[in-house]
C-alpha cells in the first residue's frame, strides 16, 4: 500500500517535472493494443458527413422549438410575479427617478429631464454609445470599402455599376429630385431644430442626428453621390465623426474636472454635447447608407 | 388571471415577442433572417423597458410645461431604451456587413450550403 503510495507521489512528481507523460502505463499499453478499424473511403466519409449534417438540420428545429417554448415559460412566469403595470407606487420609481425629476432642471439646467439625464448624470454611458457608434461605422468601412484598383470583385460588375450611374446622371428621376428641392430644406432645418432644441423639447442627439443624416441620405439619392462628394467627402466624413467624439469626450472631461455640479452655463453645455452627438450619429447613419449601398462615401 | 393578463399585457406581449425572436434566429437558415430575429427580440426588450418607465396618467418627462402637481413618468427606463437602441443599430450594421462579405467570397448566405462549402474547402 505505502509501496504503491510512494510510487503514485514519485509518478506525480515526475509528471509536474515535466519528465514522463501523465498516461498510466496500463491505459498505454491497451491503446497500443487497440486496432483501428479501416479507414472509410472518401465517398463514404463524404456521405456520412452529409447524412450527420442532414440528420441535424432536421432534428434542430424540434430542439430550438422546446428550448424556446421553455423560456417563454420560464418568463411568463416571472411577469406573473411583476408588478402592476402603470402603478406609481412600482419599486422601479424610486428615489433616483424622484431626483432626476426634481433637480434635473437646476442641475443640468435641461427641462427635458431624459436630454439632462443622459448628458449629464449619466454622460460617460453615453460617451460609450457615442464610440459605439463610432466604432461600428470603423468595422463596416473596414469590411465594406472598395479600394479602387486593388479589387477582388470581377470588372463586370464594376462596369454594370458605372453603366447604372451614368444612366442615372442622365435621366434624374423628377419627382424624387423636384420632391427633394421641397424637403431637403425643410429637413435639414428641423434637423437642426431638434438638435439644437433637445434640452427643452423631446429631441436632443440622437433624434436630431438622425434627421440629418436622413437628409443627406436624401440628398445623395436625388443628386447623386458626386454632387454630395463635393461638400462631405471621406476626408471631412472622417474629420466630422472624430471631431464629435473627440468635442464630447473633452467637453464631458472639462465638465467632470469642473466638479460637474450645477454650472451656470449648463443649458449651453448640455446643447454642446448634443451637437457632438448629432454629429457622431448624422455621420453614422450616412456612413452606413453609404458603404451599404456603394462601398464609399 | 384574466386580470394579470390584462394589467401585465405589455410584459407578456414582449416574452411573447423574445421567443418569437429567438425561434427566428435559431431556426432560420438565411443569415439575413437571423439578423431580423435579433431585431425582434431587441424591440422585445425595448417594449418591456419602456413599460417599466411608464406611470398611469404620467405625461413626458419634460419639467415646466404642465401645470400644477404634473405625474411625468420614469425618465430612468427611456436613457436605457436609448442606449440599447444605439447598441441595436450598430450591431445590426456590422452583421450586415459581415454577411455582405461572406455573400461576396461564397456567393450564398443560406446556412447549410455555406457549411458544406465551408466543409468541402477545408478538406
Amino acid at each position: 500500500m505505502n509501496k504503491t503510495e510512494k510510487n503514485w507521489k514519485s509518478q506525480f512528481v515526475s509528471w509536474v517535472n515535466g519528465e514522463r507523460e501523465p498516461k498510466d502505463r496500463t491505459l498505454f499499453v491497451m491503446e497500443r493494443r487497440h486496432i483501428a478499424p479501416p479507414r472509410p473511403t472518401p465517398e463514404e466519409q463524404d456521405r456520412r458527413e452529409r447524412h450527420r449534417l442532414y440528420r441535424f438540420l432536421h432534428g434542430y428545429p424540434l430542439a430550438a422549438l422546446i428550448i424556446c417554448a421553455v423560456l417563454v415559460c420560464v418568463l411568463l412566469t416571472a411577469v406573473a410575479a411583476m408588478p402592476d403595470f402603470g402603478d406609481p407606487d412600482n419599486p422601479t420609481n424610486n428615489e433616483v427617478a424622484e431626483h432626476y425629476l426634481e433637480y434635473s432642471y437646476e442641475e443640468t439646467g435641461a427641462a427635458n429631464v431624459v436630454t439632462g439625464m443622459i448628458l449629464s448624470y449619466r454622460g460617460f454611458d453615453t460617451l460609450g454609445e457615442s464610440c459605439v457608434l463610432f466604432l461600428a461605422v470603423s468595422c463596416v468601412t473596414l469590411l465594406l470599402r472598395r479600394e479602387p484598383g486593388c479589387d477582388e470583385e470581377d470588372p463586370d460588375e464594376l462596369r454594370r455599376r458605372r453603366q447604372e450611374d451614368e444612366l442615372r446622371r442622365r435621366n434624374p428621376d423628377v419627382i424624387l429630385t423636384q420632391a427633394a428641392k421641397l424637403l431637403i430644406p425643410c429637413i435639414f432645418l428641423f434637423a437642426v431644430y431638434v438638435l439644437l432644441h433637445g434640452e427643452e423639447s423631446p429631441g436632443g442627439g440622437f433624434s436630431g442626428g438622425t434627421i440629418l443624416g436622413c437628409g443627406l441620405i436624401l440628398c445623395s439619392s436625388a443628386y447623386g453621390p458626386e454632387n454630395v462628394r463635393r461638400f462631405f467627402n471621406s476626408r471631412i466624413f472622417s474629420a466630422v465623426r472624430t471631431f464629435g467624439l473627440l468635442l464630447y469626450a473633452g467637453l464631458y472631461g472639462f465638465y467632470i474636472f469642473m466638479g460637474a455640479n450645477g454650472l451656470e452655463y449648463g443649458a449651453s453645455f448640455t446643447m454642446a454635447i448634443d451637437l457632438a452627438v448629432g454629429l457622431v450619429v448624422a455621420c453614422t447613419v450616412y456612413g452606413f447608407f453609404a458603404l451599404f449601398s456603394r462601398g464609399e462615401i | 388571471m384574466l386580470d394579470l393578463i390584462v394589467t401585465n399585457r405589455f410584459a407578456i406581449t414582449a416574452v411573447v415577442l423574445f421567443g418569437i425572436g429567438l425561434l427566428n434566429v435559431m431556426v432560420q437558415k438565411n443569415l439575413i433572417k437571423k439578423v431580423v430575429g435579433f431585431n425582434i427580440m431587441d424591440s422585445a426588450v425595448f417594449l418591456l423597458l419602456a413599460s417599466l418607465g411608464y406611470v398611469d396618467g404620467g405625461t413626458a418627462p419634460i419639467v415646466g410645461d404642465v401645470g400644477f402637481h404634473p405625474l411625468y413618468i420614469n425618465p430612468i427606463p427611456s436613457g436605457l431604451v436609448l442606449t440599447g437602441i444605439v447598441v441595436s443599430v450598430s450591431i445590426t450594421a456590422f452583421a450586415l456587413a459581415l454577411i455582405q462579405r461572406v455573400y461576396r467570397r461564397y456567393g450564398t448566405i443560406e446556412l447549410d450550403e455555406l457549411l458544406e462549402r465551408a466543409k468541402k474547402e477545408a478538406d
